[in-house]
């Protein structure tokens, strides 16, 4: 019954971070690219539309090549990751859907999913949520 | 203006018609001045004798200031129309798609458009559709051939018009048949209608082609330059009673057809001297012409700058605005040079004088995105692990009991789904089944629901998908992104389409697509142990439809694993040693073949050879 309770409030607190995460994010890559990597961790991997990238420089030099954008999330879904897969470190799966209009392009509709890492920064003496991996797709990415 | 002037001002009263039908149009122009000498007049449409008498006198225009435009104005009877009848204003032939002027007549077709009548297709939600994915929709499941005729969008509807009863009942009957990416159906309307506006032409079809002859008259091939200067007034026009006023949207409409299928590479347009008090009819020439380098508008009736605005993306080096009442509302000189390089950034001549070369900024913004791969493994290590765990994972999904699945999760596994929004009766769509479920957090807020949709535990998990409709996946249509690899996880999306299979004649047979995070620990025999199942589905779009289920390579999830008998369990242990292909590809083998080992093994080795055997057969 404990073990019920603590991923009870486990999986409150995911909700209320990813509605957070996503509110944060996705402001940011329409309107704040520049700090965008600042939520990526050092070797964070992203694979966008089947094109990995990794590491901050990277993702960095990625962004700054992508058109300017309007993200609509429509739905948003997150699940704490099991410890197990983690070795303990708090970890947040975060999935969205939604259209995005990147400028020069008609809008689409996109899937992406996230893993967010707590670390502890040494800008704060409070844990911040990192992304690790981020996964982006059109959902009709093939036509 | 000193080049614009020349070839503005170089216009002939040779005649010489545009090459009569487009198609031949690109390639095939003659339209320099050796071929129009030697053209001649075309047959039966030259000027008369009165008309040259006419253009002699009056006929060439400048492009100066004077006002010779008042002289004209004598001659010029703007209320008189030319006689109009309304079965002579609609042509088959002039409407997109249909080509060409006409040449003539055209009884026959009149007498059947009575009969057939133009019908308005109006779609709800249209405007976030993108135009070509909808048609090509459209004309996919349209049993009948049918044009889009003036395809618009207002406010949110979008519309277009069929000129065919037949058409317009099949298209009704496309009403709810197409599913977006949104997962929302496709609503059509059908009703008769007017004619489109477009087509309501004060300009029948032989008027046209006097129009399109006096075009071709005052077009110039060696400099691509079209002189449209006080058009109406065109002696050739007016002595056939034909009046063309560019404020008219149909007239600046049937001259920018003219140029787009004559002309299209036009270089130069002067419009001068027209009338003309707003700019939304010339707004196609952005699409329609776009090498127009130099444009003339002066001597009209433009009254703010504003009205530029709809002609931004053109690549003007030249434009002429002299003599518009938009000219007198800048305090100054740089005030108007500024308002009109801020939607020509390109402008090296305004009016005629030399403007300061622009100097630009080298930040080009992008607007090319990455092209988009498929799938995203990282090494063939991983995928051959993550195609080994679809194989066995869908098969079992799809086989009608979902139990077994208990193996492939974790004791403190999670599971949840998303569907998007549905503005329909969820139960009457597809996704109603998946609607109940989704964990949607954008609109669900309570916590305890929340909760609720969130299925933890392995028997809760597994517990939860036995009650999902009962499905067939096409493995062949999968894509794989990894997200994250380590010691203690691989994380990875999937996505795919999917059908749901119809149990008992209850279930419809709907496809749908998904994308779906799997994110698994390490489990004994190289195997993966699912912690955490994020699924999000939605309703296929037409062109997933289409392409769904299409690839040649059986799928092993189409023949449930259970109910073999022992002797045909001990001759696919041996058949996999031999052929060296998985369980399920060899029972597959086997079960084409009748449970015969011979000619299974004589096909195998047959295929085999042939390279027809997917990779993913050899994957134990």
């Amino acid at each position: 019954m404990a073990i019920t309770l603590d991923f009870r409030t486990h999986a409150d607190q995911s909700c209320r971070y990813a509605e957070e995460f996503v509110n944060i994010y996705y402001d940011c890559v329409d309107k704040k690219r520049r700090n965008l990597t600042r939520l990526y961790l050092d070797k964070a991997t992203l694979v966008w539309n089947g094109n990995a990238v990794s590491g901050q420089d990277a993702l960095g030099e990625f962004f700054e090549s992508l058109p300017s954008s309007e993200f609509q999330v429509l739905t948003l879904d997150c699940q704490p990751v099991h410890e197990q897969a983690t070795q303990g470190q708090t970890t947040l799966l975060v999935v969205t859907c939604g259209m995005v209009k990147f400028e020069g392009n008609k809008q689409r509709f996109f899937n992406q999913n996230f893993l967010l890492t707590a670390q502890a920064s040494p800008n704060s003496d409070q844990p911040v949520w990192k992304i690790a991996s981020d996964c982006f797709r059109f959902q009709d990415w093939n036509n | 203006m000193a080049d614009g002037g020349r070839y503005y001002n170089e216009h002939d009263d040779r005649t010489a018609p545009f090459p009569s039908r487009k198609g031949r149009g690109h390639k095939n122009r003659s339209f320099d001045r050796r071929d129009r000498r030697r053209g001649g007049h075309p047959g039966g449409f030259g000027p008369g004798p009165r008309s040259r008498l006419l253009d002699d006198t009056d006929g060439d225009v400048t492009m100066s200031d004077s006002s010779q435009d008042s002289s004209s104005q004598n001659r010029f009877t703007p209320y008189v129309r030319p006689s109009r009848k309304p079965d002579g204003r609609f042509d088959r032939r002039q409407m997109p798609g249909g080509r060409g002027i006409p040449g003539g007549g055209g009884r026959r077709e009149r007498s059947v458009r009575n009969r057939l009548g133009w019908y308005k297709v109006t779609i709800p939600h249209g405007k976030k559709y993108d135009k070509k994915w909808l048609i090509t929709a459209l004309q996919n499941i349209c049993p009948v051939q049918y044009t889009p005729v003036q395809y618009h969008v207002d406010h949110n509807r979008a519309h277009f018009y069929v000129e065919d009863s037949a058409a317009a009942g099949a298209l009704r009957k496309c009403s709810h048949k197409i599913t977006d990416s949104d997962g929302y159906k496709v609503e059509l309307h059908v009703n008769p209608s007017n004619p489109p506006s477009f087509l309501q032409s004060d300009l029948k079809p032989e008027q046209l082609e006097h129009l399109k002859q006096c075009m071709a008259k005052r077009f110039d091939g060696s400099q691509q330059a079209l002189d449209l200067n006080n058009i109406r007034t065109d002696p050739d026009l007016v002595s056939q009673n034909i009046e063309v006023i560019l404020n008219r949207k149909t007239n600046m409409e049937a001259v920018l057809k003219i140029i787009e299928e004559n002309i299209p590479e036009l270089a130069c347009l002067n419009l001068s001297n027209n009338r003309i008090h707003k700019l939304d009819d010339l707004a196609d020439v952005v699409t329609k012409v776009p090498n127009l380098k130099a444009l003339n508008l002066s001597q009209n009736e433009l009254k703010t700058d504003r009205e530029l605005d709809k002609l931004k993306g053109l690549k003007l080096v030249e434009l002429w605005l002299s003599n518009n009442p938009l000219c007198d509302h800048f305090k100054d000189q740089p005030a108007y040079i500024s308002a009109v390089r801020q939607r020509f950034p390109r402008l090296l001549k305004l009016d005629g004088c030399d403007l300061p070369p622009p100097i630009g900024f080298d930040v080009e913004t992008p607007t090319a995105i990455p092209p988009s791969k498929g799938s995203c493994f990282g090494s063939d290590e991983i995928k051959a692990l993550i195609l080994r765990f679809l194989q066995q994972y869908y098969s079992i999904y799809d086989s009608g009991d979902r139990q077994p699945l208990l193996d492939a999760y974790h004791d403190g596994a999670s599971l949840s789904i998303t569907t998007p929004y549905t503005s329909q009766n969820p139960s009457r769509s597809s996704l109603g089944e998946y609607y109940k479920d989704s964990r949607n957090l954008k609109r669900i807020k309570d916590s305890t629901m929340r909760f609720r949709l969130l299925k933890h535990t392995r028997l809760n998990v597994v517990a939860f998908l036995n009650e999902l409709p009962k499905t067939q996946h096409d493995i062949a249509s999968f894509t794989v992104d990894v997200n994250t690899y380590t010691n203690t996880l691989l994380s990875f999306t999937v996505s795919g389409v999917f059908k749901e299979v119809v149990v008992d004649g209850k279930s419809r047979e709907s496809t749908m697509a998904f994308s779906r995070v799997f994110i698994t620990v390490p489990a004994g025999n190289s195997g993966l142990c699912i912690v955490n199942d994020q699924l999000f589905i939605r309703m296929a779009t037409t062109e997933e439809i289409r392409k769904a289920f299409v690839a040649p390579a059986p799928t092993p999830s189409s023949s449930p694993v259970p109910t073999l008998t022992a002797p045909q369990q001990e001759m696919l242990t041996a058949f996999s040693l031999k052929s060296g292909m998985n369980l399920e590809w060899s029972q597959k083998c086997l079960q084409d073949n009748e449970w015969d080992f011979n000619r299974a093994a004589q096909i195998f080795t047959q295929l085999k050879a042939e390279g027809k055997i997917p990779d993913v057969a050899f994957i134990k």
